[in-house]
């Protein structure tokens, strides 16, 4: 109890407790200005930092596709990624550059898009396409913003290596484009 | 992107050192124990420690779920620290959800001997209605729970068949639990559904005496 090598009441070192944090948390944001526990990745946007998992040699956990082996599950998939390729379409604005941080666009727009995306009923699929998003901002995927009616890039794109962007970038050309705004580059 | 496994790493020729990050993964990321048959860093003794050791960094530790198949959990004193931490406990209408998905679908089977003893997995789903009515929350926060406790796998959903409506049972996480944090969470259900019981009773004395010693150690 008397201190020793930085070791917390229980013995546990305080820089693995910062990490495991972070992993319970899901995607834990952090002022800008406070530090980045040892051993964790993070995204920032300029007043905050977003803290991530630290991977090996780069790898992500796509690796598993490799190994045949199963991940996490995640409820209705296809549906998650396809709202999530329609926030992008309209959020990654410059393709050239990395999508985090992106830019906001408004859920409107990405519902657009989303229904451009899909077949069959236009309301239900922009019903569905909302609860997507909520559960897309839940996970550090997309930043939601439901008072402004706006989402963003979430901090977890930040994780994606740049060799694996190009097969995105081209997918994403392919899909509809988002509605033009009369009033250009608002923020 | 990061210095973190390094130290680890270092001393692994290329071939060595792809294996040890693709085992890391797969504990990590995996939705079931992976076998050590596809990896080799999980086969081997030595390359395993260092695995463990990796995990380690991070406060998590390898659980051997049969012979040879294995995945990743936190270790017990750094859940114990986790747990201390009110930002890392999920809210209290998550936690009843929870409970009694646990109660439904795997205590009671259990009790009635159609469940192994140590497992927190169960094909017994536990209906909707059930969850509705005896937690007694809206309809909305019910839903809202239950998409929290989905998306952090502590649940899963169960599809209606055409015996059974369907409904919930404990989710891939519940892999993740370490030997002794399957026994904390036995205890704990008995403590909760016969807290009367010499069971309880026996619990409760064994807790005192392990707080005993410990604070003789400290």
């Amino acid at each position: 109890m008397t201190g020793g090598d930085g070791a917390a009441s229980g013995g546990v070192d305080p820089r693995v407790l910062a990490r495991a944090r972070v992993r319970v948390l899901g995607v834990p944001v952090i002022d800008a200005s406070e530090p980045v526990p040892e051993g964790t990745a993070a995204a920032g946007d300029g007043e905050r930092v977003w803290l991530l998992p630290s991977w090996p040699d780069g790898a992500t956990p796509a690796l598993l596709e490799e190994y045949e082996t199963a991940p996490m599950p995640l409820d209705r998939s296809g549906q998650a990624r396809r709202v999530l390729a329609a926030a992008l379409r309209c959020c990654w604005t410059r393709p050239d550059d990395a999508p985090w941080p992106g830019a906001p666009a408004a859920v409107a727009d990405v519902l657009e898009v989303y229904g451009g995306m899909s077949r069959g009923d236009a309301d239900l699929a922009r019903r569905w396409a909302t609860g997507e998003l909520r559960r897309l901002a839940d996970t550090g995927w997309l930043l939601l913003d439901e008072e402004s009616g706006t989402v963003r890039p979430g901090p977890r794109v930040a994780l994606w290596a740049e060799p694996s962007l190009a097969s995105l970038r081209d997918l994403l050309r392919r899909l509809p484009e988002p509605p033009q705004r009369a009033e250009g580059g608002d923020e | 992107m990061s210095e973190l496994f390094e130290p680890l790493l270092r001393p692994y020729d290329e071939r060595r050192r792809a294996e040890l990050v693709a085992a890391y993964m797969a504990v990590e990321h995996a939705a079931e124990p992976v076998s050590e048959v596809r990896f080799a860093a999980l086969r081997e003794p030595a390359l395993r420690r260092t695995v463990e050791g990796m995990l380690a960094l991070t406060g998590r530790t390898l659980i051997r779920a049969d012979q040879t198949r294995w995945i990743s959990g936190f270790r017990d004193d750094v859940a114990a620290e986790l747990a201390r931490d009110p930002e890392c406990v999920p809210p209290v209408r998550e936690r009843a959800v929870l409970a009694l998905v646990l109660i439904h679908s795997v205590a009671i089977p259990r009790a009635a001997g159609l469940l192994a003893d140590d497992s927190w997995l169960s094909p017994y789903p536990t209906p909707v209605d059930e969850l509705r009515r005896r937690t007694q929350l809206p309809v909305g926060e019910l839903d809202a729970a239950l998409r929290r406790l989905r998306t952090a796998g502590l649940v899963a959903q169960v599809k209606a068949g055409a015996d059974d409506a369907g409904g919930f049972v404990p989710g891939p996480q519940f892999h993740r639990l370490t030997g002794a944090a399957r026994r904390r969470l036995q205890e704990e259900l008995i403590l909760a559904a016969g807290p009367d019981s010499p069971l309880a009773a026996a619990i409760r004395a064994r807790r005192r005496g392990r707080e005993r010693d410990e604070g003789e150690t400290a």
